[in-house]
């Protein structure tokens, strides 16, 4: 496959998994507005930003706020994280982002998954911050991630399983395991600037990962930092699990034919096997979770590097 | 719908009704269906037409000052009927057309025969900007220079006359497609009755043509559609035909040479590619040969193809023979190459060249339609009628400082079509683009794409200049 198009596929993956993490992430925190205290409110968006390694825009984020003023900033928060243009974060850039690279690989994917992911796109473009705050922003966030559900379906049920397919999924799951190495340290870095871990916080992040009722059923309702961290890390049973997307890296690597660069693709297999090993093996024993997850996000952006070495910016001398 | 108010024009022919508001025989059935549906019937169908083009993403792009914008090709919902009699005339008159064009192209990069016996003249010919130097003594697979020709049709009360040929890197047939799909879903039963000739096998058909192309008879050559990206006009087109004919869409920086071949960078390391069906304009194919500027091209793409080693079609200097002022001698090509006459009329055109062409043009600018020779998609053209004093005379200085850069023809009273234009069928402006191909043998899928003028009493039907479009039915004989 085309080189180029295989690199669009691939940040086809990553930005749309990059949109669906954060419409969850917002769906979440648009859900504290409801009924949770300040402490709790101000938590959250200082998690999503700091997941991103975003400042938050000017005038966002005071813990010292009222209710009116918490409200009014999270409106100003909401805005930058969903419709802001020029936030190259924001959903609607990764959306847009995500969209486009389809545009461009269409004739890579199935019809269905255009068809499904355009109308997606048209009915987000639409919209605006004040559109969705009227009535139930959790409605629209709730409403995205189906979409990119959807999308994912039709995916799965409709792609030609080539190497189109390898790359789509290597990017969204190099992205769901930086994505969520940035969460998870963000959260731990939040408990420690607090002095102290709230278990909503945690029990979020289970929500998040759609983690909660396999939390309940392997331990208790009880929700402990440690404990949800060996779930999101090291269960291989949990879908988007650390170590179960580690694991998906690695398998999509396998798939894919032998490419032209035999020493960036062999380099690139062993990294990511590394990388399983790490969060299978090493994690139940490591006494510092901290760090462990920083080499694992680290390392998770030379695989990035590692896919283009070893596909698409390879030297292409002797290799015709 | 009723059509009591729909407008007919003695001076201009309908496509739908006789001078004496009766429906053409072939008309019959779609004018009693449409009578028959209620307004509200046909906004929903024209809605569903236009909806499916925005869900499928069938866009063009156009730029404004600071970016791009995706747009919808507006569609009419009204298709426009051809009898299969009138479409053989046209298929055999393109058919004509083309072979002669390709002859001309053979012979003026070959022994210029029909320069040195003075059917056209030498300069006009090695003047026009299109005329492609680095050709000469090229030859090119079953002598097929043109394999991609869009030919722009117009229908006036003489009949069908070409408007246009254009032989670079025609663009529509995806509209054509996406037109059939839109239309014939939102009028099922009409279409069923009226026995429509297919249009979607256009992308098999070329293919056909892209493999007779390949070098050294390759039976399965590697093809790729070279696009000048995204930022394109027609990219959805490019990214359609790819999926068509299931060939790589490749950038000029995807692509290169070594040792006069070419290569696509792949996965799976570089990959030659044998056949190009390139919507890149000559000027940016080759920096090392045209534009040095041209980030778009492939250093060294000329070379391989002159060698013979990728085929590129169309081929490198085939706008020599869609020149505006060129088109004045197609018909003298037909009866030099062929010895036959045309079959399809040319638009009569004065050349600003000759000295009793520009003095002609000069004194009846307010009746004629000026073109520049190097322009397409409707720019840098004076429509004499709709002119205003100070456009006539900016345009007659320019066309003094450069006579043989413009051509003007008599204004054409194209024919007119029926469109749902805010709720009720009003009549506008149509032409027809069909399709034809050229590998070994001509082929033209029986269908075109119809631009439309929407604008009121507009002739501009390009797309850029609201322009829109419409399905062709194509009937069977």
């Amino acid at each position: 496959m085309l080189s180029r198009s295989a690199q669009g596929l691939y940040w086809m993956g990553r930005y749309l998994e990059r949109a669906e993490r954060l419409c969850r992430l917002l769906r979440l925190q648009v859900e504290t507005l409801v009924d949770r205290p300040i402490r709790e409110i101000y938590s959250g968006w200082s998690r999503i930003y700091a997941s991103l390694n975003r400042e938050p825009p000017v005038g966002g984020l005071e813990l010292g706020a009222n209710d009116d003023f918490t409200l009014a900033d999270s409106y100003t928060l909401a805005d930058d994280l969903t419709f802001e243009r020029t936030n190259p974060d924001s959903v609607w850039s990764s959306f847009a982002k995500g969209r486009e690279n389809a545009r461009q690989t269409r004739h890579c994917i199935s019809s269905e998954m255009w068809t499904c992911l355009n109308l997606a796109y048209l009915r987000v473009q639409e919209l605006s911050i004040g559109d969705i705050w009227r009535v139930s922003p959790e409605r629209f966030y709730a409403e995205i991630v189906r979409d990119l559900d959807t999308f994912a379906g039709v995916a799965e049920a409709t792609m030609y399983r080539g190497e189109g397919w390898n790359f789509l999924q290597l990017g969204r799951h190099i992205e769901r395991v930086q994505l969520s190495v940035a969460l998870l340290l963000a959260q731990i870095a939040t408990d420690r600037s607090q002095d102290e871990a709230y278990g909503a916080d945690w029990t979020s992040l289970l929500h998040l990962h759609q983690a909660f009722d396999a939390y309940g059923r392997s331990y208790s309702i009880e929700v402990q930092p440690d404990r949800v961290l060996d779930l999101l890390v090291g269960d291989p049973l949990l879908p988007g699990s650390l170590c179960r997307s580690l694991d998906s890296v690695a398998s999509e690597l396998a798939a894919i034919p032998p490419g032209p660069a035999s020493d960036a693709e062999a380099a690139l297999q062993r990294l990511a096997s590394r990388l399983c090993s790490l969060v299978r093996n090493d994690w139940p024993d490591t006494e510092d979770r901290q760090e462990l997850l920083e080499q694992v996000g680290e390392q998770s952006r030379n695989l990035h590097r590692g896919v283009s070495a070893a596909y698409v910016d390879y030297d292409t001398a002797d290799t015709s | 719908m009723d059509f009591a108010d729909y407008e007919l024009n003695d001076e201009v022919y309908d496509e739908m009704f006789l001078p004496d508001g009766t429906p053409r025989g072939h008309c019959l059935s779609l004018h009693e269906t449409l009578q028959q549906l209620s307004v509200d019937e046909l906004r929903g169908i024209q809605e569903r037409v236009t909806r499916s083009f925005s869900n499928e993403g069938v866009t063009f792009t156009v730029y404004g000052d600071e970016e791009a914008d995706e747009r919808i090709l507006p569609i009419d919902c009204l298709p426009r009927v051809l009898p299969g009699g009138e479409w053989l005339q046209l298929e055999n008159g393109l058919t004509q057309r083309l072979g002669a064009l390709n002859r001309f192209l053979d012979d003026v990069y070959g022994e210029a025969r029909i320069l040195s016996d003075g059917v056209i003249p030498r300069d006009l010919v090695h003047g026009c900007p299109q005329y492609r130097e680095e050709m000469r003594g090229v030859s090119v697979p079953h002598g097929s220079w043109i394999s991609i020709c869009g030919t722009d049709l117009v229908r006036t009360g003489q009949g069908f006359q070409v408007l246009e040929d254009n032989l670079r890197v025609p663009s529509g047939v995806s509209y054509m497609i996406a037109n059939r799909k839109a239309v014939k879903s939102s009028l099922r039963r009409l279409y069923r009755r009226y026995r429509v000739r297919e249009v979607e096998h256009y992308g098999r058909l070329l293919l056909e043509t892209l493999r007779e192309l390949a070098p050294a008879g390759n039976a399965d050559p590697c093809i790729a559609l070279l696009t000048p990206g995204v930022y394109n006009s027609a990219f959805y087109e490019h990214i359609f035909l790819a999926r068509e004919i299931g060939a790589e869409l490749v950038e000029g920086r995807d692509l290169r040479v070594e040792d006069g071949f070419v290569y696509m960078r792949t996965t799976s390391g570089l990959k030659r590619v044998d056949v190009i069906y390139r919507r890149v304009d000559d000027d940016f194919l080759d920096p090392t040969v045209f534009r040095s500027d041209s980030l778009l091209g492939v250093p060294g793409l000329m070379r391989a193809h002159r060698l013979g080693n990728v085929a590129l079609a169309n081929a490198p200097g085939t706008g020599v023979a869609d020149d505006k002022s060129v088109y004045a001698y197609v018909p003298d090509m037909i009866r030099y190459y062929l010895g036959e006459e045309p079959i399809l009329a040319n638009v009569e055109t004065f050349l600003c060249r000759r000295p009793e062409d520009l003095e002609y043009t000069l004194d009846n600018l307010e009746n004629l339609v000026v073109k520049r020779v190097g322009e397409s998609g409707g720019y840098g053209m004076l429509v004499g009628p709709h002119s205003t004093p100070a456009e006539r005379e900016q345009n007659a200085r320019q066309v003094r400082a450069d006579p043989a850069g413009f051509v003007s023809q008599p204004v054409l009273a194209l024919s007119r079509s029926p469109c749902l234009i805010e709720n009720r069928a009003e009549p506008r402006h149509v032409d027809l683009r069909p399709f034809a191909l050229h590998g070994r043998r001509t082929r033209i899928v029986p269908g075109a794409f119809c631009r439309v003028a929407l604008r009121r009493g507009s002739l501009v039907v390009n797309s850029s200049q609201g322009g829109g479009g419409k399905d062709v039915w194509v009937l069977e004989n």
